[in-house]
């Protein structure tokens, strides 16, 4: 014991001096950090829906390089070869290497977690959910990088295993690009990997439905870590002259690769491959695919207490309107972009855009009774086009913003706005626009949603005379 | 408790290659104890056997009165081992190795104490990678020591060592041998195994060939003596062949060297042979074999076995 607590302080004393272990621990997932911000700077609470991303990444950096670079250049040396010729039985020295790892990557994860809460994102809903989700993905890792240790025979070895790990998982794997913009074959391969399980337990602990959300992806995580760890500990070796090549027992790895089949096998089983569900789930209203039936659409107003007599549009005030957020993507960007005025698109794009126009008055969730909804479905006419980077994107806001200033008198539709854009996380979202001509699926309702809060924003600007961006 | 070791026909292969090929010796206590032979002779594979870092193919292991294979960690407990080669963490200070492995043992030696003894009270917290290798190889020895063992293994202890050093670390294993430890140390230094042993094994090809003290093995050597002889002009090498006694004639550029088994007859017989040749005689010496002279001996027979 006494050997064990010491073996842990000291490994972690080590970790803390080698400043390569520092900048690949700490450094290297708050430089993803910065990313996410500067990438997705135009949501309303920064970072708030990557953090799951984040910290995935940061314990995949600790567990996966991290841990078997230094199992792997400590055997190398011959360390553990001197810790053999002591009485302390192996498995006491590994599981305090895999203790001091846990403390390691938790501590990689509560900098970042600082570092977001410092640049503006809200406290985790769930921190006791959090921790144990974030528990159960730094354990799979650690399982998976064990394996990796044992698997590889000196350090760049290490370095080459793990890209190959980390690299997919990033791409493909659910951890660095949303799931919601992969194509179907990639959600069903991201299925397999554990990155996938880890960002989703996570985010449901820091903006999702906390534990009761993450039940499946728990189980996933908890099974991949209990495979590798059996791996590895089956494939052990303390001495580097015994090369992996020549090492018995080599079947174990199968256990690993089943743990990653079952857990893919079961989740297509389950039907949880094509939508991400906890993705849906963070939304606090529902998806709705158009056309919807009009009298299914739920408003917010609606379903709680009878709607007060005022619509809440109309308690909006000019201060309301001023105290807006006007610093907005550029209109020749690519994130919510408008066209000039005397930008005229061509050939199909024309047809297409006209054919929106022509739909637009008699599009039946355009033409929701409550007002705010309605506003808001047409937003999405603007915003999905957008979500999915479809050439019409850059016209079809003003075909919207001309059917709402026909539509509604002006200060109403002001008002309406405003009301939107300090409410962007409420309502029924329509990530599908396809009854308008408009083919395709943005698939992640958030984004739909973010970008109908910066029409909003714009539209706003357009009729007040202000300057946006 | 005997601290004491006894090996009974040891072997270890590696595949279908046995390095080690029925070793037996015994340690007593408190003696040290060398394991001499040439790179690749079976020292280290024998000495890790022991020492629990290989198993051994067959053949039975005591020390300190317990059976290495069947109470392995209760041997961990007693013995201190010294590799040839112990690399630590680049960050790690002395102080902290001592520490760490002082705390894998229900015994240890404090810290400060054992660097102080080691050489290394002011090196305490330098970190590994600043450290000569002098003090790294004295550094290995603090941690061999930290459980107070009563048996130290230490694998070619001196190997790249400057001379200084390597005299710092004699004096080392004599203290140690003061103590009351028994050592057992593999070298292929033969001029370190004839100071520092009270008796040797020479193991050659994974086999022990001859175990002693090293003034038995030098006298055991069939009781020849070497006679370095250099005249102008230089007798003929079968004359010299012929002499009473003389077992072995070499040409060594200048000089003759003959093996004799009867000097007395074997110079008696060169006088007259002298004379009758009328050469002058530039030097003559006599000496008894030396512990190379077994060694070699020994390892060349060895070598040439297989063929015969």
């Amino acid at each position: 014991m006494n050997g064990a607590l010491e073996h842990l302080s000291t490994s972690l004393r080590l970790h803390f001096r080698n400043r390569m272990a520092l900048l690949y621990g700490y450094l290297f997932p708050l430089i993803f950090l910065v990313a996410f911000w500067v990438l997705y700077r135009h949501e309303k609470i920064p970072l708030l829906r990557h953090m799951g991303e984040l910290l995935t990444v940061s314990v995949l950096g600790g567990a996966c390089f991290g841990l078997p670079t230094a199992m792997v250049s400590e055997r190398e040396r011959g360390v553990w070869r001197r810790y053999r010729l002591t009485p302390v039985p192996t498995w006491v020295v590994v599981t305090s290497t895999v203790l001091a790892r846990y403390v390691i990557v938790l501590t990689a994860g509560l900098l970042q977690l600082a570092v977001a809460l410092a640049v503006g994102m809200t406290m985790p809903e769930h921190p006791v959910a959090l921790m144990v989700a974030f528990s159960a993905v730094a354990f799979a890792f650690i399982g998976l990088g064990l394996v990796m240790a044992m698997l590889a025979d000196n350090v760049p070895a290490v370095q080459a295993l793990g890209q190959c790990v980390f690299l997919p998982m990033l791409i493909i794997g659910g951890v660095a690009v949303p799931l919601a913009s992969l194509p179907e074959w990639a959600l069903h391969v991201s299925a397999f990997f554990p990155g996938r399980y880890a960002v989703e337990a996570l985010q449901a602990g820091v903006s999702g439905p906390g534990l009761g959300g993450m039940r499946f992806s728990l189980l996933a995580l908890v099974l991949i870590g209990a495979a590798g760890c059996l791996a590895g500990a089956k494939l052990f070796r303390w001495d580097a002259q015994q090369r992996f090549a020549a090492r018995s027992g080599r079947g174990w790895l199968v256990v690993v690769f089943a743990a990653w089949m079952a857990v893919g096998a079961l989740a297509e089983w389950r039907g949880r491959i094509a939508v991400p569900v906890d993705a849906a789930e963070r939304v606090t209203a529902p998806v709705a695919v158009a056309p919807p039936a009009p009298a299914s659409l739920p408003t917010p107003a609606a379903v709680p207490p009878p709607p007060p007599p005022p619509a809440p549009w109309e308690k909006i005030t000019e201060q309301d309107i001023a105290g807006l957020d006007y610093r907005v993507p550029p209109d020749e960007g690519i994130v919510s972009p408008i066209a000039p005025v005397d930008d005229e698109p061509i050939d199909f794009l024309a047809a297409q855009v006209a054919e929106v126009r022509r739909q637009l008055p008699n599009w039946p969730p355009g033409d929701e009774p409550n007002d705010i909804q309605a506003v808001r479905n047409l937003l999405y006419v603007a915003g999905v086009p957008d979500a999915i980077q479809l050439p019409s994107e850059r016209y079809l806001p003003r075909v919207v913003f001309d059917h709402l200033t026909e539509r509604y008198p002006k200060d109403k539709l002001i008002k309406i706005l405003t009301w939107i854009a300090m409410h962007p996380e409420e309502g029924m979202v329509i990530d599908d626009i396809s009854d308008l001509g408009i083919e395709g699926t943005a698939g992640d309702p958030l984004v739909v949603q973010e970008r109908a809060y910066l029409y909003a924003i714009k539209f706003i600007a357009r009729l007040t005379g202000r300057k946006a961006n | 408790m005997p601290a004491n070791v006894v090996v009974h026909d040891l072997w270890k292969h590696y595949g279908a290659v046995p390095a080690v090929r029925g070793v037996s010796f015994t340690v007593e206590p408190g003696e040290i104890f060398g394991l001499l032979g040439p790179n690749g002779a079976g020292k280290t594979s024998t000495l890790e056997c022991l020492v629990g870092l290989r198993d051994s193919t067959q053949g039975e292991i005591e020390i300190c009165g317990l059976n290495a294979r069947i109470a392995a960690r209760a041997v961990k407990e007693k013995i201190g081992v010294a590799l040839q080669t112990t690399a630590l963490q680049d960050k790690i200070t002395a102080r902290e190795a001592v520490r760490l492995f002082g705390s894998f043992y229900r015994d240890s030696v404090a810290a400060p104490e054992l660097l102080q003894r080691f050489g290394l009270g002011e090196k305490a917290d330098a970190r590994f990678d600043t450290l000569s290798g002098g003090q790294r190889q004295r550094l290995a020895l603090a941690l061999a020591f930290v459980n107070r063992p009563a048996v130290v293994f230490l694998d070619e202890p001196t190997t790249g060592l400057d001379p200084q050093s390597r005299r710092e670390l004699h004096e080392h294993i004599r203290q140690m041998k003061r103590d009351g430890c028994t050592v057992l140390l593999s070298t292929h230094h033969l001029e370190e195994a004839e100071q520092l042993c009270d008796r040797i094994a020479i193991i050659d090809q994974g086999r022990i060939v001859a175990t002693g003290a090293p003034h038995e093995l030098m006298a055991g050597a069939g009781g020849l003596q070497t006679l370095a002889l250099v005249t102008t002009p230089m007798l003929p090498m079968d004359e010299l062949a012929g002499l009473a006694g003389v077992t072995e004639v070499e040409n060594a550029g200048t000089a003759m060297r003959l093996r004799s088994r009867d000097v007395a007859a074997t110079l008696e017989a060169l006088g007259t042979l002298m004379r009758e040749r009328a050469v002058e005689l530039v030097d003559l010496q006599v000496r008894k074999a030396s512990l190379e002279d077994v060694f070699l001996r020994l390892t060349r027979r060895e070598t040439k076995e297989p063929a015969a």
